[in-house]
C-alpha cells in the first residue's frame, strides 16, 4: 500500500513564486514548491501564515480583490491567468475541494443528494440514475454505510464525521488528479480526526489522489504527508521531505513550531519532581465531587450528561477533564462553579458545599473560584478598556478603594506578562494570545484559589497556547493556585496536568496521575484516544527506517 | 422522532393560539371603545343633532344590550363576532358584514397587487445587485431600496397621478377602478414594500455569498447561475415568508391611504365614513377584521416556514444525529 518515495514522479502542481495581496497588504509572498502525482504535501503554518490563501489561490477561489503574482503551473497551464470561465471545468473535476468545517460546508436546506448530483454530473454519465449508483458507490467507499438514507437526509440530520466523509464523497466522485483538503479535521473530535485521516489517507492510494494538506499541526503533517512547506507570515521558512523537515529542522522557525508542540513535548512544563507526586496528596481536598450527576431532559428522552462522576484535587495541583464532545467535561465545570445544579450528588470546595447555598454565599464562594473561557475573541466586552475588563469583578465584589483596585489591577496585569500600556486599548487593538491573558488577569483580580480554564487555548495557534501555558505554569507557583482543565487536546493536557479524568458521554472512563494512564491505559477507550493523537513518535521511527522516507501510515481497518 | 405528527401537533397548536389572539383583539377593541367616558353608543344616539327618536333608539339598546353591564355587552357582542355577526350599522341600519363584504374586495385587489408588484421589483433588484457587473450602475442600485424607503407612499401616489394621469393621461383619476389606474395605485402601494423585502434579500444574498458551503459548492465546479439559484438565493429567500406576512399588514394600512388618493371605494372609504359618523360597530367590525387577517397570514406563514426549511422539521435540532459510526473500533480494542 505504501509507495517508496521516488524522486523521478512527475510534478503535477507546481507554485512558483506566488504572491497574493490585498490592497497594500501581502499575505503571501514570494511562495514556490511542487506537489509530485500521487504524493502528498502539507502546508504547515499558524493563522496569518498564507496557508489557506495558497490553497483558494490552487482552487480559483481568491476574492476578485486579490492581486497575485508568479505562477501556479498545472498541465501546462497557469491557473492564475485562467478567467473563471476556463477555470470552471477544472474545479471538481481535477481540483477537489475539502473544506475545513463540515458543519457549515453544506447547503443547510439541500438534501445530501441534491449536493452529490452536482458532483455526479462532472462524470458526464447518462442520466439521474447513473448518477445516483455512481454516487451511492462513493459514499460507501467513504465508508458510509447506508447510502440511500444519507443520500435523502439533510446536513443537519448528520454528525460531523459523517459529514466530513460526505464531502470527502463529493471531492472525490469526479475522480480529480488533485485534493486540496485545507485543515480536514480541526473541527472534529480526536477518535473521528483519525479515521477522516486514514480515509483521506487510504482514498489517496487506492484512486492515485495527489493531496495538498493544509494544517496547523506539525505532526499530523509528519505522519500523513511525503514532504511539507513550513509558512510563517505568508513567507516559505522551510520546504523539504517530512521526515526530513521532522527530524532535522533547518529554520529557526520550524524548531520553535517544534518545540511549541504539545504531542512533541509532553514533559515540557512539569518537573520531574512534581511528577513524581502528581497522584499524592496531603491533608483534605480543596475539591471533593462525589457521584455527581446531571440530567438535561430533551423532552423525549433524558440525557445524563454527567452521570456518577467522583473525583477530588489537592490545593495547587492541576487536575484535568478530558473527553470528547458529549463527553459531560463542560457540564462538570459549571456544576462546580455553581452555575447549575446536579440531580445528585454532592461537590465542596475548600469543604463547603457548592450547592443548596443562598445567592449571597454562592456569590461569596465563587470569589475563590474563577473561570476563564475558551475563546478570548468574545469572552471580553470589544467596548470595554483593558482596565475596566480586569478590574470588573472588583468593581462587582467592591474591594478596597479605588486607588487599591488600580494596583490590584496593574499586579494582574504584569503576573500574566502583560505591559500596562495594554490597559488603555480595548480588545480589538489585541493579539489572541494578549486577549487570552486579559482573560486570566481578569479571573486573577480577586485573588481566587482556583481556576476553571475551560479549553482555554483551543481558539490559539501553538506557538500563543506554549506561551499561555508558560504563564499559567508561573501563575500557579507564585500563587498557589489549584487549577481544573477541560480540555480535548489530550497532549495538551499531559503537559500541564497533574491528575487526569477521561469522561465519555457522561460517564468516567478512567482517572489517576497523567503519566500512569498516559503510558498505561487500563481502559480500551482511553487506548484509543491516545493512538488517536497524531502518531509524532511513530513518525519519527518510521522515518528513521532506512529506504522509506514517506512516513508510515496508521493501519485502517 | 415522527415528523410529520410533530408538525401536525404544532399546526394545531398555532391555529388555536391564533384564535384566542383574534377573540383577544376583538375584546381589547371593544374595551377601548367602551373606556371612552358614557357608552359611546348611548351618547352618539341621544345626541339631538343625530336625529333619533325615542321609538328608534329603544331596539338598538335591546339589540346591543346597551343598559346591561359592558362585560355583559362584551358576551353578546362577542359570541355574534363568533358566529360571523357583526351587528347593524347606526348610520345605515344595514348589517355590518354585508357593508365589509361589499368592500373587502377592492380593497384585496389593491393590497394583493401591490404584494406582487413588491416582490417583482424586490427580486429583479435581489438578482440585480449579485449579478450585474459593478461598472453598470451596481453601487448605485443597492442605495435604492434604502432611497424608496425613505419615500411615503402617498407622495409616490401623488406623483404617479400628477405624471402619468395628468401628464401622459395614461390613466383618468374619474374612473378609479379601470385596469391602469388600480396598477399605478398598486405600484405606489408596492414600491415601499419592496425597498424593504429588497434590502432584506440582498443582505441574506452577500450573507449566503461568504458562507462557507457557497465557496465549497463554486468547487464544485458550478456555474454562476446554479451558484446563485441554488446555493445563495433558495437560503436567502427564507426570511422573505416571514417578511410578506408582516407585509400584508402594511399594505391594509397602507391601502388605506392609497385608495383615499387614487378616489377609490374600499375598506378605506368604509372606515373613513364609519369615523366620522361615529359609527362604532363598523370601526369595531373594521378593527376586528384587520387584526384577523394579520394573525392569519402570520399563521401561514409559520405553517410553511417549515416545509421549505428543514432544519425545522426536526425537533431534537443537532441533537440526535444518525447513529455516528461507532466510536471504539473493535479491531482497535482487540489489538
Amino acid at each position: 500500500m505504501n509507495m517508496p518515495y521516488t524522486i523521478d514522479l512527475p510534478d503535477l502542481l507546481h507554485v512558483e513564486g506566488l504572491s497574493v495581496s490585498y490592497g497594500g497588504e501581502t499575505v503571501v509572498q514570494n511562495a514556490s514548491f511542487a506537489l509530485k502525482k500521487g504524493q502528498a504535501l502539507a502546508l504547515i503554518g499558524e493563522s496569518g501564515s498564507g496557508k489557506s490563501t495558497i490553497a483558494k489561490a490552487v482552487l480559483g477561489l481568491l476574492p476578485e480583490t486579490a492581486r497575485t503574482a508568479g505562477r501556479i503551473s498545472f498541465k501546462d497551464r497557469n491557473l492564475l491567468e485562467l478567467s473563471d470561465r476556463v477555470f470552471r471545468p477544472l474545479r471538481g473535476r481535477s481540483i477537489g475541494f475539502v473544506p475545513q468545517d463540515p458543519q457549515n460546508a453544506l447547503n443547510p436546506v439541500r438534501t445530501i443528494g441534491a449536493h452529490a448530483h452536482e458532483s455526479a454530473r462532472l462524470l458526464d454519465l447518462s442520466g439521474r440514475t447513473a448518477e445516483r449508483t455512481a454516487i451511492f458507490e462513493t459514499l460507501e467507499l467513504v465508508g458510509l454505510s447506508e447510502p440511500e438514507r444519507i443520500y435523502r437526509s439533510y446536513p443537519h440530520e448528520l454528525s460531523g464525521g459523517m459529514l466530513q466523509r460526505v464531502l470527502i464523497g463529493l471531492a472525490v466522485l469526479p475522480r480529480p488528479e488533485v485534493i486540496v483538503a485545507d485543515e480536514p479535521t480541526s473541527a472534529l473530535d480526536v477518535t473521528i480526526q483519525k479515521r477522516i485521516l486514514d480515509l483521506l489517507s487510504r482514498l489517496r492510494s487506492s484512486l492515485d489522489l495527489s493531496l495538498l494538506l493544509i494544517t496547523h499541526d506539525l505532526a499530523l503533517a509528519a505522519e500523513r504527508a511525503d514532504s511539507v512547506v513550513v509558512l510563517k507570515g505568508g513567507e516559505v521558512q522551510e520546504t523539504g521531505p517530512s521526515s526530513r523537515v521532522f527530524l532535522k529542522p533547518s529554520s529557526d522557525y520550524t524548531r520553535k513550531l517544534q518545540n511549541d508542540v504539545p504531542s512533541l513535548n509532553p514533559f515540557r512544563f512539569r518537573t520531574a519532581e512534581r511528577r513524581a507526586n502528581a497522584g499524592e496528596g496531603t491533608g483534605d481536598p480543596f475539591i471533593r465531587v462525589q457521584s455527581v450527576s446531571r440530567i438535561f431532559d430533551t423532552g423525549d428522552r433524558q440525557v445524563r450528561a454527567v452521570d456518577d462522576v467522583s473525583f477530588s484535587l489537592q490545593s495547587g495541583r492541576t487536575h484535568a477533564l478530558v473527553g470528547e464532545s458529549g463527553s459531560g467535561k463542560t457540564t462538570l465545570a459549571r456544576l462546580l462553579l455553581g452555575l447549575d445544579t446536579p440531580d445528585s450528588g454532592a461537590i465542596t470546595v475548600n469543604g463547603q458545599r457548592v450547592h443548596g447555598r443562598s445567592t449571597s454565599a454562592l456569590r461569596d464562594l465563587r470569589r475563590d473560584l474563577q473561570l476563564v473561557y475558551q475563546n478570548p475573541f468574545t469572552s471580553l466586552d470589544p467596548t470595554w478598556k483593558v482596565k475596566s475588563i480586569v478590574r470588573e469583578p472588583l468593581d462587582r465584589y467592591a474591594i478596597g478603594s479605588r486607588q487599591e483596585r488600580d494596583e490590584r489591577v496593574h499586579e494582574a496585569i504584569s503576573a500574566v506578562g502583560l505591559s500596562e500600556d495594554l490597559l488603555r486599548r480595548r480588545p480589538a487593538a489585541l493579539s489572541g494570545g494578549q486577549r487570552q491573558r486579559v482573560a486570566i488577569a481578569r479571573a486573577l483580580t480577586l485573588r481566587p484559589k482556583m481556576l476553571v480554564l475551560d479549553e482555554p487555548t483551543s481558539a490559539l495557534d501553538v506557538t500563543v497556547q506554549a506561551g499561555i501555558v508558560e504563564a499559567l505554569f508561573a501563575l500557579q507557583e507564585r500563587f498557589g493556585l489549584t487549577y481544573l482543565f477541560v480540555s480535548h487536546d489530550l497532549s495538551l493536557v499531559r503537559q500541564v496536568a497533574d491528575t487526569v479524568s477521561v469522561l465519555r458521554h457522561g460517564r468516567l472512563i478512567e482517572q489517576g496521575p497523567v503519566d500512569q494512564i498516559f503510558e498505561n491505559p487500563a481502559e480500551p477507550y482511553t487506548r484509543l484516544l491516545l493512538e488517536s493523537i497524531p502518531a509524532a513518535n511513530a513518525a519519527q521511527s518510521a522515518a528513521a527506517q532506512p529506504g522509506y522516507a514517506r512516513l508510515s501510515l496508521v493501519k485502517t481497518a | 422522532m415522527n415528523h410529520r405528527s410533530n408538525y401536525i401537533g404544532y399546526a394545531i397548536a398555532r391555529l388555536a393560539q391564533s384564535i384566542v389572539v383574534i377573540a383577544l383583539a376583538y375584546t381589547f377593541t371593544f374595551l377601548i371603545i367602551n373606556v371612552l367616558p358614557g357608552d359611546p353608543i348611548t351618547n352618539m344616539l341621544l345626541d339631538p343633532e343625530n336625529g333619533f327618536s325615542p321609538a328608534d333608539i329603544e331596539p338598538i339598546i335591546a339589540y346591543y344590550g346597551l343598559d346591561k353591564p359592558v362585560l355583559e355587552q362584551l358576551w353578546i357582542a362577542l359570541s355574534r363576532f363568533v358566529v360571523g355577526d357583526l351587528g347593524i350599522s347606526l348610520r345605515s341600519n344595514l348589517p355590518v358584514s354585508g357593508l365589509v363584504l361589499s368592500a373587502l374586495p377592492s380593497t384585496l385587489v389593491l393590497a394583493l397587487s401591490a404584494l406582487a408588484v413588491a416582490l417583482v421589483v424586490a427580486f429583479l433588484l435581489a438578482f440585480a445587485s449579485q449579478n450585474l457587473p459593478p461598472r453598470y450602475g451596481q453601487g448605485l442600485l443597492r442605495l435604492l431600496p434604502a432611497a424608496s424607503l425613505s419615500v411615503p407612499a402617498f407622495i409616490i401616489g401623488i406623483f404617479l397621478i400628477q405624471i402619468f394621469a395628468f401628464q401622459f393621461g395614461l390613466f383618468r383619476i374619474t374612473s378609479p377602478n379601470s385596469f391602469a389606474a388600480t396598477a399605478f395605485a398598486a405600484i405606489a402601494l408596492g414600491i415601499p414594500v419592496s425597498a424593504q423585502i429588497a434590502e432584506v434579500l440582498i443582505a441574506n444574498l452577500d450573507h449566503e455569498a461568504r458562507q462557507e458551503y457557497f465557496s465549497v459548492a463554486r468547487s464544485r465546479g458550478l456555474s454562476r447561475f446554479e451558484l446563485f439559484a441554488h446555493h445563495q438565493f433558495r437560503p436567502s429567500s427564507l426570511p422573505v415568508v416571514t417578511m410578506i406576512a408582516l407585509a400584508i399588514g402594511e399594505l391594509l394600512g397602507g391601502s388605506l391611504i392609497t385608495e383615499s388618493i387614487f378616489g377609490r371605494t374600499g375598506i378605506g372609504s368604509l372606515v373613513q365614513g364609519a369615523v366620522s359618523s361615529q359609527d362604532y360597530p363598523v370601526i369595531q367590525a373594521v378593527v376586528s377584521l384587520a387584526a384577523a387577517v394579520f394573525v392569519i397570514v402570520n399563521l401561514i406563514a409559520d405553517l410553511v416556514y417549515p416545509l421549505l426549511d428543514p432544519r425545522l422539521r426536526t425537533r431534537n435540532r443537532g441533537r440526535e444525529p444518525l447513529a455516528d459510526e461507532p466510536l471504539v473500533d473493535t479491531e482497535a480494542v482487540a489489538k
